[in-house]
């Protein structure tokens, strides 16, 4: 659906998007995953005929982005990051309006905008100006406005940003149902959990470069990560900690009541558990910490997913 | 596209309470100030009289007779005071002339001595000091040169012939003094004022019109950069980001923040004529087609001047620094503030290039002068093209502005 081959842009000496390759399928929810200024927006900005290009190539339904764009963006929604909203005036009248300039006529606008306002759980409030909105609120008919043209692809700017988790939990919902319509959603964050949850290809950007890209399990593995046992203990020894490391040959950091365990995989912690019990350590509490997206960030550039 | 982003304007101006209090209340708030310091009431539609005091300690038929002449000058109105309160009220500002004619005066004339009259005045009033000196100077003139004559005629009889009889000289100079008053050379002599402009029933007075099309053009001025600001607050609310995510060209964005700052400019200045007619009897039905025609040339520069200065701008806040101070400067030069009339002829040269200036005048044409339509064509001509300079200027400006505002 969307193909981007050796993509670049530069603002001056700095590059924003360096030689990017992307393919995205249709019926996806392909995440972009990066911190910030890593060219997430710019990317999403120049797919959206926003942004100019320096070098590269865009296809979006096999049509070349530069010579189609027209046609291009009557396929594309849009959520940006800010809410990009009239705050005085009414749901319904935003939508009236957005809808009217993405081109949908008077009359399907009408049955557009309820049902959508209906699948964002705001119909009751289609009246109340945006400024009495909540944060939450306005970001899902942020999420409407870009739907009302009925688009094949729709680009998600962090969408979620400054949002209480059950708006976000609303919002994640109301992305499934989309994508379950057949919308084909590039969503962009910098929270892993996000990601995780809904997408089913990650890709990981940081300098304008894709520095990963495949299904959360495949990039697990690409990284070959491990898992942290947390064991809450009794207080324990120096000698029996020592004990526990030369008998599990597991790398093992502790203090006074907890003790953490870094092992590959689940059959290890089976051998951790009887070492325990040999060495009569009391347990308190289990905790098993699996890798995340952020660790495999961490891995693959150094840095912080929030840096 | 165009007709989306005017009613969406529209729905976001009338909703705000700030900006409609702006451009509506306060221009009017404005022009009733300006209204009544230049005395455009309806109930002081008349000439404001000059207050001259006086004082006649002569009582002769000469010191009467020129208060008799100065009675009849219907610019001014005289109050008999006795010279201490006269004084007094020069002093305190309160009056602004005393004119005192001394015991003696006319057997001063007769022995043509230095004459005991004086005319005090408050120095700080310059401007009104000027017409009563003119005023007072002039009918002294013409109510003593006729006496002055006579002496004159007599004096040189007696010197020069001696030896005629005094009933003989005094028949000469009765003769002499007829003769001049049955010529009423002072009638003849007299410059004949003739006013060029139409003399219309229901003329405007020239200080409402000063009042109204001044701060009107000017309030218009910064209201509509106020409400083109809009245009920025989208641009910080990134709402015109995603204007340009949808498929409309930004020429047409433009257009339509134009016609909505253009609309909102015509119900404004509308509804200033029409206050102004219910209040001050500003008489706005004289010429109906040349005061509709003149009022879209105005919005239509005013509205492109807006657009000019948002385009420029590059934030809300360089936009309302900027916009008051090249509107007041517009304003000041252009006759805004102060009839263009009163100014040094540097400044009224100056003034053409201001938009107040063509707007002004134009209202000056309809209301004072009384100039047909086709009169007044080369003012509105002169609006649009200016409204035309103005938008061929901002739209290349906004379409580079929106180039770089996503970078």
């Amino acid at each position: 659906m969307i193909s981007i081959n050796n993509l670049s842009k530069s603002y001056g000496s700095l590059k924003a998007v360096d030689n990017l390759n992307l393919t995205i399928n249709k019926g996806e929810i392909f995440g972009l995953l990066g911190p910030n200024g890593a060219g997430k927006s710019t990317t999403i900005q120049i797919l959206s005929s926003l942004q100019s290009f320096d070098n590269g190539e865009v296809f979006i339904n096999n049509k070349c982005l530069k010579k189609n764009y027209a046609d291009c963006k009557k396929i594309i929604g849009v959520v940006p990051q800010e809410i990009s909203l009239y705050e005085d005036l009414s749901a319904y009248d935003n939508l009236l309006f957005w809808g009217g300039i993405n081109g949908v006529s008077k009359s399907e606008l009408k049955k557009r905008i309820e049902s959508i306002l209906k699948l964002i759980g705001l119909s009751n409030r289609k009246s109340d100006l945006i400024k009495t909105y909540s944060g939450g609120m306005k970001r899902r008919i942020n999420i409407a406005a870009a739907l009302l043209h009925n688009p094949q692809i729709l680009f998600m700017d962090e969408p979620t940003t400054g949002v209480d988790p059950q708006s976000r939990n609303k919002i994640f919902d109301i992305i499934e149902t989309l994508n379950k319509q057949g919308i084909t959603i590039v969503y962009t964050t910098h929270y892993m959990e996000e990601v995780e949850r809904l997408c089913n290809t990650i890709a990981i950007i940081d300098s304008g470069k894709i520095i990963a890209e495949g299904t959360k399990e495949e990039l697990q593995k690409k990284c070959n990560l491990t898992e942290t046992v947390l064991l809450e203990v009794q207080d324990i020894s120096q000698e029996k900690i020592d004990q526990l490391q030369q008998l599990t040959n597991l790398q093992i950091t502790s203090t006074a009541k907890k003790i953490m365990i870094e092992c590959v995989s689940h059959k290890d912690l089976q051998i951790i558990l009887n070492h325990c019990s040999e060495l009569d350590i009391s347990i308190k509490n289990i905790e098993i910490q699996k890798s995340n997206l952020e660790s495999i960030f961490l891995q693959l550039t150094g840095k912080q997913l929030r840096d | 596209m165009i007709h989306l982003i005017l009613k969406k304007d529209l729905k976001l101006f009338f909703s705000n309470k700030k900006s409609v209090t702006l451009t509506f209340l306060i221009p009017i708030i404005l022009i009733s100030l300006f209204a009544f310091s230049f005395g455009g009431t309806k109930k002081s539609n008349k000439i404001k009289k000059i207050e001259l005091l006086y004082i006649d300690n002569d009582l002769s038929t000469l010191s009467k007779s020129i208060i008799n002449e100065l009675n009849e000058v219907k610019e001014l109105q005289l109050t008999l005071q006795n010279k201490i309160e006269a004084e007094k009220s020069l002093k305190t500002g309160k009056k602004i002339g005393f004119l005192e004619i001394q015991n003696g005066f006319q057997d001063s004339i007769n022995k043509g001595s230095t004459l005991p009259i004086a005319l005090k005045y408050d120095s700080s009033k310059p401007f009104e000091y000027g017409i009563l000196t003119s005023i007072v100077t002039g009918k002294l003139m013409n109510t003593l040169a006729p006496e002055i004559q006579k002496i004159k005629t007599k004096k040189f009889l007696d010197q020069s012939l001696i030896q005629m009889a005094q009933s003989q000289k005094n028949k000469i100079v009765e003769e002499i003094s007829k003769s001049n008053e049955d010529n009423n050379t002072s009638n003849k002599w007299s410059l004949k004022t003739v006013p060029i402009i139409k003399e219309q029933s229901k003329k405007g007075n020239l200080g409402l019109i000063q009042a109204v099309a001044g701060t009107a053009i000017m309030m218009l001025l910064f209201s509509i950069s106020g409400v083109g600001g809009g245009l920025l607050e989208e641009k910080e609310s990134g709402t015109l980001k995603r204007l340009m995510y949808a498929p409309i060209r930004p020429t047409n964005i433009i257009m339509g923040k134009m016609a909505a700052t253009f609309l909102i400019s015509l119900l404004q200045l509308s509804i200033m004529f029409v206050f102004s007619w219910l209040v001050f009897d500003l008489p706005i039905f004289t010429d109906i087609p040349s005061l509709i025609a003149l009022t879209i040339c105005v919005a239509f520069a005013v509205s492109s001047f807006g657009m000019f200065l948002v385009a420029i701008a590059k934030t809300r806040q360089q936009l309302q620094n900027l916009s008051t101070i090249i509107i007041l400067v517009m304003s000041a030069i252009g006759g805004s503030m102060v009839p263009i009339f009163i100014m040094p002829s540097i400044m009224q040269k100056m003034a053409v290039i201001s938009l107040n200036y063509w707007g002004i005048q134009g209202y000056y044409d309809i209301f004072w002068r009384g100039l047909s339509f086709s009169e007044i064509i080369p003012k509105m001509l002169i609006l649009c093209f200016i409204g035309l300079i103005m938008i061929s200027i901002s739209i290349p400006l906004f379409k580079k502005n929106i180039k770089t505002f996503t970078n």
